[in-house]
């Protein structure tokens, strides 16, 4: 399954430059305001205005953890890594901080256009599967509820097949999903003594 | 100089050859011009690996520091690292697909906001939605297809059939086929050479055989078609449809309009505003181009952005073997990353309230 690469709309969008002023970076901007951005230079640390940007191009040579006002590897933009040295430890480093695109120094003529391209689709990829993910998690976390909900109908004297088909009725009357018609069965039995009345003290 | 005088696209490269030579000519002969040009010429014969290593010999071994050549854009690639590795200056004068704005090169003629898009922008009201899309393999081809099935879809319409041919090559039936098949309301055709030479004789006679392809019905649609390439086509360009930003006899150009095509207009261009840039600078001839440009005072025509230039969009149809002009919209700066311009067409009528 793959979703369609949305070119970005990179007209006037905002990239901030974490780099010491450096022609490397003179190179970059020249790219950048060719093909429409708006650019900010940071250092040696990010301003404000990063909160905004929509991209972020980071020197991976001299930087360090707590440059970002973010946690570690969850940027909420694309990041492109600037790599001059290509040593281990430091691509480590840019890609524990989250990069999704990098670009080699000396910067010339080209590949900001691709570096944007590349880190913007990886950024929303990333999103895009994260939030799968943590759906996902929620549903298998759901399963536990699901199996002891449908033990609970069966408790009434109804095979587990019946059970199952109840929960999925009340699902549907109470147009909530599945699992969450599970939680509010465990919940209510939860909420009652063994007795089946609604217990006094909470 | 670095055209090609040979191979599938010297029509092309002969026209800008011709182009640069006259305004050479032109300038030399000024008195009140305190500089000379002395051309420098290579010739890649149409192989895009000739390209690089001329382009190197030429900054290598003479004083030379600015290239006027390279027709397709293969052979642009191919020269830029050469040109940043030495310092030099590119001046490239045909039409291409945009997306590059390298410090090294000057682009004087036409990039998609102002050939493609204005095409289709009229021909869709014209023509209708459905559009058939050709074209030569490589970057030209693939990137122009791609904007113009964007534009067309994002204009709710729809693509009736896309083909590519390899360069050089003449096998265009299946095209023709796909074409008599799905009945487009007309075909853009992104190829180049003897390819885009066979299909515009094979689509002519398809016409022939049915009048729902002629040019009237369907036309074929072109952003490098030029006056330079007619000879080759004889009566089969009839009809044909061209966006540019010159055609031949058409006013507003340097040069009172004597340019055979855009394309030796847009050359001939180059070799102008390259005078004006070293005139009355002594040693001017060794700086780089960005270092021209930062101290050039007078407005000159290269956006020092994107090293693009303002080009009207002419709109023309060939009949009676000679380009007439259809349409035309005011000149426009190029975009080449098409961020400065609305990708949905938007009405001229419409405008800013402040």
């Amino acid at each position: 399954m793959r979703r369609p690469i949305r070119i970005p709309e990179l007209g006037g969008a905002r990239v901030v430059i974490l780099h010491r002023p450096h022609p490397n970076v003179q190179a970059l901007i020249r790219q950048l305001a060719a093909i429409g951005l708006q650019v900010s230079q940071s250092w040696p640390e990010l301003g404000a205005e990063v909160i905004g940007a929509d991209y972020v191009i980071f020197d991976a040579d001299m930087g360090h953890d707590g440059m970002f006002p973010w946690s570690a590897g969850q940027p909420p933009m694309p990041m492109i890594a600037l790599i001059g040295s290509e040593a281990p430890g430091r691509i480590e480093w840019a890609l524990r901080t989250g990069a999704h695109a990098q670009l080699l120094k000396p910067v010339g003529d080209n590949g900001a256009y691709s570096a944007l391209l590349i880190a913007r689709d990886a950024f929303d990829a990333q999103k895009a599967l994260f939030a799968e993910i943590a759906d996902l998690k929620k549903r298998l976390d759901g399963r536990q509820t699901l199996v002891r909900a449908v033990t609970l109908l069966a408790a009434r004297g109804k095979t587990e097949e019946q059970a199952y088909d109840q929960l999925r009725q009340m699902a549907m009357a109470w147009r909530i999903s599945f699992e969450e018609a599970a939680a509010r069965i465990v919940a209510s039995r939860d909420d009652t003594d063994p007795d089946g009345r609604k217990s006094q003290d909470g | 100089m670095l055209y090609s005088r040979s191979g599938s696209y010297s029509l092309i490269s002969e026209a800008c050859r011709a182009g640069a030579l006259a305004a050479i000519a032109e300038l030399n002969a000024d008195p009140a011009l305190d500089l000379a040009f002395l051309p420098v010429e290579r010739d890649p014969a149409g192989n895009v690996d000739h390209y690089g290593p001329l382009c190197e010999e030429i900054l290598r071994e003479t004083s030379a520091r600015h290239v006027i050549g390279c027709v397709t854009s293969s052979s642009r690639k191919e020269v830029i690292p050469t040109l940043e590795r030495f310092g030099g200056t590119l001046w490239y004068a045909v039409p291409y697909e945009g997306f590059e704005a390298s410090d090294h090169v000057v682009y004087t003629h036409a990039c998609p906001n102002q050939h493609l898009l204005p095409l289709l922008d009229w021909a869709m009201p014209a023509y209708g939605r459905r559009v058939y899309l050709t074209g030569s393999n490589y970057i030209w081809g693939w990137e122009m297809n791609r904007l113009a099935r964007e534009r067309v879809t994002q204009a709710g319409g729809e693509i009736a059939g896309e083909r590519y041919l390899p360069i050089g090559s003449r096998d265009v039936g299946r095209m023709i086929e796909e074409i008599q098949a799905s009945q487009p309301g007309f075909i853009l055709n992104a190829l180049i050479g003897p390819s885009s030479y066979e299909f515009l004789a094979a689509y002519a006679e398809l016409g022939r055989r049915d009048d729902r392809f002629l040019p009237g019905r369907c036309p074929v649609l072109s952003c490098n078609m030029t006056e330079c390439e007619l000879p080759a086509l004889g009566a089969a360009a009839e009809g044909l449809v061209a966006a540019g930003p010159y055609f031949r006899g058409l006013k507003g150009w340097p040069g009172n309009a004597r340019f055979g095509s855009s394309h030796e207009a847009a050359a001939y261009v180059a070799m102008r505003e390259l005078a004006r840039l070293l005139a009355g600078r002594p040693g001017a001839e060794t700086i780089s181009l960005s270092q021209l440009l930062a101290d050039d005072r007078a407005p000159g025509i290269i956006d020092p952005e994107t090293h693009h230039t303002r080009l009207p969009a002419i709109i023309a149809r060939v009949e009676g073997g000679v380009f007439h002009q259809l349409f035309k919209r005011d000149d426009v700066a190029g975009d080449p990353y098409l961020t400065r311009t609305a990708l949905s067409p938007v009405k001229p009528s419409l405008r800013v309230v402040s």
